[in-house]
């Protein structure tokens, strides 16, 4: 485990990793996402109201949402490859299948927070 | 690019590779616990007439919502899984919140803090949620 970095934020931004990167990058954006969301849950199940309201509130769920489900996804693949280390010569290929997927399911889950907001 | 097996003997077992393998059976055990909360849902709504989403809402939100479940079997068993589910991404996410914060505080104090400080955040957490899903 190093305990220096010599790397600056302008270098690690401007860092070409391309899809394998940026799906690390939302993977840890929509684990902090979740780290979040537990937290409100914690405090919803202990009884503040404010934090069911949160909940509840249909902007959250549309900044929160797409973040938590890339992270659900995202991880699958993970596992998937981790258990079967012969696909990971194909993990581009699986990055792709992913996107497809995680399209589909956020267009899914964003379409009937929106219809929920707005009385559909 | 050729695949990489490294046998666990040759790894070595410290904090961290238990922290990993922790992360990776708790994940698995959350989409097992998932698909079997779905399906469970789905038979339940069935089997009793209650709204999926009621039975979903009332499971995880036990002390906002009335039990749309009748009876006492299916009562333990939804509290049962949801507590299962809460106890595994407790556990999955304490490691990827550490490694994030690892990322950010290089310090050797720190980090200890770090770590003291999440796994006493995901033990209460825990419990408070084991409290109240299981009492309510």
């Amino acid at each position: 485990m190093g305990l220096k970095r010599n790397v600056s934020l302008a270098a690690g931004l401007g860092y070409k990793g391309e899809g394998p990167y940026l799906t690390y990058i939302l993977h840890r954006i929509g684990g902090s996402a979740l780290f979040i969301f537990f937290t409100i849950y914690i405090l919803a199940l202990m009884g503040v109201q404010s934090a069911n309201g949160i909940l509840a509130n249909w902007v959250f769920q549309l900044v929160f949402l797409p973040f938590m489900l890339f992270h659900a996804i995202n991880g699958l693949r993970i596992t998937i490859l981790d258990l079967s280390p012969k696909l990971i010569e194909h993990y581009r290929a699986a990055i792709n299948i992913e996107w497809a997927a995680y399209i589909l399911v956020v267009a899914f889950a964003l379409f009937i927070v929106l219809r929920n907001a707005f009385g559909g | 690019m050729a695949t990489r097996t490294l046998p666990l003997s040759k790894r070595g077992f410290n904090f961290e590779v238990f922290m990993w393998a922790f992360t990776r059976f708790t994940v698995i055990a959350m989409y097992g616990l998932m698909l079997a909360g779905i399906l469970g849902a789905l038979t339940l709504s069935a089997q009793t007439g209650a709204n999926f989403g009621d039975i979903l809402y009332w499971a995880f939100f036990p002390n906002m919502a009335e039990n749309p479940l009748g009876q006492v079997w299916m009562v333990i068993l939804a509290k049962l899984m949801v507590i299962a589910f809460v106890l595994a991404a407790c556990g999955h996410g304490v490691h990827g919140v550490l490694e994030i914060l690892d990322d950010y505080f290089t310090s050797h104090a720190v980090r200890r803090l770090s770590r003291n400080f999440i796994i006493t955040y995901a033990v209460l957490a825990s419990l408070i949620a084991m409290y109240v899903i299981w009492t309510r």
